[in-house]
């Protein structure tokens, strides 16, 4: 596994990208100032830490794109999402203007902060709006990537940066924006993950297996466009699928699979997501997954209450 | 006073059965200057590189820019005629996705300063001496992203950027201690008041806008009358956006006339 930080990843890949490209520019909320400094240094008049006041930023974020730059506004995700998201909609996207935003602190990453800090309705807020990018890179290599992939089309397109990592290593090539991932072919379970949570897809998968579950296990990094393909492809093929993913039930990945694969004959869905509810509890992420049974033993309860057992049948 | 304009914008407002005429009629004057004496445009090219930009934040006062955008070849008598209508470009609110000239589309108050920030700061990363005119409602000053952009461009020196506010005295009939001057030197503007219907105070301050690359940007406080020229509509009272009956409607002619 990489020792890198996404976040890292993010100030490499705006200096690396900047270099080539005069028309980057990175607006922040001050956050990430001291990691993007190499950035600033060498684009001198690209960057601007432009103090306390999101919804501005995204506006001037979308003036610039008027202008033909490419603006890269970052700062905690409930601030550039939330608290900007009328700026991200009148601005952006009923302007037809194309722009990135890059957000930390993704769900509740930052654990004991409470509510103000934490965010995990930002696919239902943006798929809100028409023409967004959602990406949710949980890996540096997918970051760049995924960024350099995107960051110039004409849409407005969500880096969600999560300060946990999924472990696994992809060859850069079977990275593509709008493009699921198949990480272990199946025959009777579908597992959808996103985000950190394949770290425990994986877990789970061979424990699965000594109880005769043949899991496929599918990453989706792209939220929006969803690569709707490979997701029902895979669930013709096994009947059933559990949606992992760390963001509220209401709008997220797991209602637009449910929506994909409702006409698939005799399918069986089940989700893992955070309730509709907040989460105010402390302690670490980690403590917050557990909780929320986000973790490799709620995906196991959760086949096995969800799930028929057909299989055992063959 | 542009009698022909208002008449045109009451015109389109008894036709469409739609607009927010005293808002309007309170803007006209100092738009029509702007595009008769200061701003550099092409009709035909109304993406022109070379061009100014002029960002209407409060979008509710749109007719006012419609007549003008007309005036000025940017549309045409036909667009007028379909003022909310089905199939025309012209609604209550301006869309720059539709209507060529329109910079930005606004409407929810408090996004056009903001946006105007970011033309004028790429207006300077690509070293353009274009020059960027924003007007915004006193009432609009009510919303917090007014004095978010206010502080970001005084302190980014944004000097190639030039408010213009429209002082028709909505936002003090919710806020009265309206020291609009005040606020607007104390985040660093370099700040006038006009009469916003008097020509030759237009050209006083607007021709005084030095619109630096890095420098002092500039708001002008335009003293206006909401309503303008038609007595029946002066003031604050339920003509905001009330539509005339046929009557009321040439007794507004009559006053333009």
């Amino acid at each position: 596994m990489s020792e890198k930080s996404i976040r890292q990843q993010f100030a490499d890949t705006m200096l690396a990208v900047g270099e080539e490209d005069p028309d980057l520019v990175v607006l922040v909320g001050d956050i990430s100032h001291f990691i993007l400094q190499p950035f600033a240094k060498a684009c001198p008049g690209r960057y601007y830490n432009i103090g306390i006041c999101e919804p501005a930023i995204i506006s001037m974020s979308a003036g610039l794109a008027k202008m033909g730059f490419y603006p890269a506004a970052h700062t905690i995700a409930p601030f550039l999402i939330e608290r900007a998201f009328e700026q991200i909609k009148l601005d952006f996207c009923y302007q037809k203007l194309g722009g990135n935003l890059v957000t930390v602190g993704s769900v509740f990453d930052y654990a004991n902060l409470g509510c103000t800090h934490h965010c995990y309705d930002d696919f239902a807020l943006l798929k809100s709006l028409p023409g967004t990018q959602i990406t949710y890179p949980a890996s540096p290599v997918e970051f760049d990537i995924l960024f350099r992939q995107a960051y110039r089309n004409s849409s407005l397109t969500l880096y969600r940066i999560p300060g946990n990592q999924h472990g696994q290593d992809f060859d850069a090539e079977d990275i593509r924006l709008g493009k699921g991932i198949k990480i272990t072919d199946g025959s009777n379970l579908t597992i959808v993950a996103t985000g950190p949570q394949l770290r425990n897809a994986m877990a789970a998968y061979n424990m699965l297996g000594d109880t005769g579950w043949d899991a496929e296990i599918l990453y989706i990094h792209t939220i929006r466009p969803l690569d709707t393909g490979i997701i029902c492809e895979s669930v013709s093929k096994t009947g059933r699928v559990l949606v992992i993913e760390e963001h509220m039930q209401s709008g997220g990945l797991g209602d637009d699979v449910l929506r994909a694969t409702r006409d698939i004959p005799g399918i069986e869905f089940s989700s893992l997501a955070i309730p509709d509810v907040f989460v105010t509890g402390y302690g670490s992420y980690e403590h917050h997954c557990e909780e929320l049974g986000l973790t490799t033993q709620g995906i196991l309860d959760r086949v096995n209450a969800d799930f028929s057992g057909t299989h055992f049948r063959e | 006073m542009n009698k022909d304009l208002r008449k045109k914008i009451a015109r389109m407002v008894y036709n469409g059965k739609d607009g927010h005429m005293p808002s309007a009629f309170s803007i006209v004057d100092i738009i029509e200057v702007l595009y008769r004496n200061y701003l550099r445009y092409d009709p035909q090219n109304p993406r022109w590189q070379e061009r100014d930009y002029f960002i209407l934040s409060k979008g509710h006062g749109c007719l006012a820019l419609y007549v003008i955008l007309e005036k000025y070849g940017f549309i045409t008598e036909q667009d007028i005629d379909r003022f909310c209508r089905p199939g025309g470009i012209l609604g209550e609110h301006p869309d720059c996705t539709k209507v060529p000239g329109v910079e930005a589309s606004t409407g929810s108050l408090g996004h056009g300063l903001p946006f105007a920030l970011g033309i004028a700061l790429g207006l300077r990363l690509r070293e353009m001496q274009n020059r960027v005119y924003v007007l915004v409602g006193d009432g609009e000053c009510h919303e917090g992203t007014v004095w978010e952009a206010a502080n970001v461009a005084n302190n980014l020196q944004l000097g190639n950027i030039c408010v213009i506010v429209d002082w028709n005295g909505s936002a003090a009939q919710l806020m009265p201690r309206d020291d609009l001057p005040a606020k607007w030197r104390a985040f660093g503007w370099e700040t006038t008041v006009i009469n916003g219907h008097s020509e030759a105070e237009l050209h006083r301050a607007l021709g005084n806008v030095t619109f630096q690359s890095h420098g002092t940007p500039a708001a002008i406080i335009a003293r206006t009358v909401k309503g303008k020229g038609v007595p029946m509509i002066e003031g604050h009272g339920v003509w905001h956006h009330k539509i005339p009956n046929e009557e009321e409607y040439r007794q507004i002619m009559e006053s333009l006339s």
